[in-house]
């Protein structure tokens, strides 16, 4: 029976966990609300409430998938449709992706504009938390 | 008015043509580039032989009982050049069924982008038509969920592109974005006639702008655009009704000439849109005017459409209705006065082609949109088209005892990359 329910766990779609919304460690912006946060990821906004230049980091990992279905409750596909009207009308361009954590972490270092997202248990004092996405 | 935008017309097409060969030999600093494709894999077929369907105008061939490939699928590849913070460059050329000049026609983008702020766009070179909602990306089939725009509403824009500038600005209200935009240029467009005997260069100054708001799942959108033709279509019988002898026996043959012509004689759109989508309901329509001063090519057109989806999962199934109807007057013909058979012969014939351009007709489709993965999606659709007596100018080739009613089928796969 427990193994019944073991493999059940495992067939059902993987729970949804937290994501972490990061930011260059000296980045003194206020906290962001989720809608500012999509406002950038989807193009809408460039900058920072302060005016600075925001650079979103995107991911190509699973948990692409999970930051926009909490952020904007749609599948990728949805938000892959966005991007392409927009990309091929020449407005804007999608942000870049990287593949995983460590690569987004390390862009973020680097980078005082930068803005992505990362599984929580990734996030050390490298970098700031700015907000923490529940489902 | 016309210098104005005759000179931004000159500026955008040297610019298109010099960001090619920019391109083709970078400078020396770091530019991040990218590139993308689109493109869609599709077929479709009809029920009957008499007529043939094509997308829009500036398609050289149409879909009849014999099913073909060329009408929905098409190949796009954009390179994206980001030259610094505020400047951006992009090129797009998509491999698609187009009358006249294969390679100059499909060159739909190439611009430079200029954002000195974050809210403001300027744009340089060649240019989506951003006449409607669906104008400046209706090659792109992954971001819409048919097979293609409705057929009523996007046939009759002739233009994909031009080549000139535009400019958008972006203001906060309320809990969404406005975005003002307003463009001038240039446009060369080869079409065919619907005979399918010649395909003509429309040529014309377009200028026009636009208002959208998008707020959540909303978009709205207010639009308006002129095209004034420069030049008139080559017509054979002007010259017979130009000659002297002719106005000597036939005095109204002058006012043929003046109404075949189109040259100066705008063409407005005006066009009201909006889209709804809250991940599981997407709704959208739109309604526009087209008005016409040379019914000789194109009659004025009051058309509209609206499409409700319903999404399960990643299947989103869809309805559509679409009609199209022309406005124009009957035209009347002056009478041969002299008995002269050739020429009531020729008299009638002008007064029937002036008065068989006419558009109405109306659709219904369903049909569903599977996306098998996060890039890529299957289409089917099945549309049923009503054709009123003359009302097939967006169809081409059509033959004696034509059908009133078509069904049209097709299926296809986008992606994009």
């Amino acid at each position: 029976m427990r193994r019944l329910l073991a493999l059940l766990l495992m067939l059902a779609p993987a729970a949804q966990a937290d994501v972490a919304v990061v930011v260059h460690a000296k980045n003194a912006v206020a906290a962001l609300s989720p809608k500012e946060v999509q406002d950038i990821f989807l193009g809408r906004k460039r900058t920072f409430p302060d005016g600075r230049f925001a650079l979103p980091v995107d991911q190509s990992s699973p948990l692409r998938a999970e930051f926009y279905q909490i952020l904007t409750a749609r599948p990728l596909e949805q938000i892959n449709a966005y991007w392409a009207r927009l990309l091929f009308s020449g407005q804007a361009s999608p942000p870049r992706q990287l593949p995983d954590d460590a690569a987004v972490l390390k862009m973020v270092r680097e980078n005082e504009g930068a803005i992505a997202y990362v599984d929580p248990k990734h996030v050390d004092h490298s970098v700031r938390l700015l907000l923490l996405l529940k489902p | 008015m016309e210098k104005i935008i005759s000179w931004l017309a000159n500026g955008g097409r040297a610019f298109a043509l010099g960001l090619g060969l920019a391109l083709a030999a970078p400078p020396a600093f770091a530019i991040d580039w990218s590139f993308k494709a689109f493109g869609t894999m599709a077929a479709m077929g009809t029920d009957t032989g008499q007529i043939g369907f094509r997308r829009d105008y500036t398609q050289d061939s149409g879909a009849t009982s014999a099913w073909r490939g060329d009408i929905d699928s098409r190949l796009g590849l954009q390179l994206d050049a980001d030259l610094s913070r505020e400047f951006h460059a992009a090129v797009q050329w998509v491999a698609r069924n187009h009358a006249g000049n294969f390679f100059e026609q499909n060159l739909e983008w190439a611009f430079v982008r200029w954002r000195p702020r974050d809210d403001l766009d300027l744009r340089l070179g060649r240019l989506g038509f951003d006449a409607f909602l669906l104008s400046d990306y209706r090659n792109v089939g992954y971001a819409y969920p048919w097979m293609r725009p409705p057929a009523e509403f996007y046939a009759p824009i002739f233009p994909y592109h031009f080549d000139g500038a535009d400019i958008a600005k972006k203001f906060n209200v309320g809990e969404g974005w406005l975005t003002l935009k307003g463009y001038a240029g240039h446009s060369t467009v080869d079409v065919l006639e619907q005979s399918g005997a010649n395909v003509n260069e429309l040529e014309g100054l377009l200028f026009g702008g636009n208002l959208v708001y998008e707020s959540g799942n909303w978009r709205a959108r207010l639009g308006y655009a002129q095209i004034q033709p420069l030049k008139n279509l080559p017509q054979r019988t002007t010259g017979i009704l130009s000659n002297p002898l002719v106005q000597a026996v036939w005095p109204g043959a002058q006012s043929i000439v003046d109404e075949l012509s189109i040259e100066g004689k705008p063409l407005h759109f005006s066009s009201l849109g909006f889209a709804y989508d809250d991940g599981t309901w997407p709704v959208q329509a739109e309604a526009a005017y087209i008005d016409s001063n040379f019914a000789s090519s194109l009659p004025s057109i009051a058309t509209g459409y609206l499409s409700v989806g319903r999404r399960f999962g990643g299947v989103t199934v869809y309805s559509l209705f679409g009609v199209a109807e022309s406005l124009n007057r009957r035209v009347q013909v002056a009478e041969v006065p002299a008995q002269a058979q050739v020429l009531t012969d020729l008299r009638n014939s002008i007064e029937q082609s002036l008065n068989n351009r006419g558009v109405d007709q109306m659709s219904a489709s369903l049909g569903g949109r599977w996306d098998v993965y996060d890039n890529i999606a299957l289409k089917a659709q099945w549309s049923h088209f009503w054709l009123g007596s003359n009302g097939t100018l967006f169809w081409l080739e059509p033959k004696p005892s034509l059908p009133d009613q078509v069904n049209l089928w097709s299926f296809g796969v986008d992606f994009v990359y």
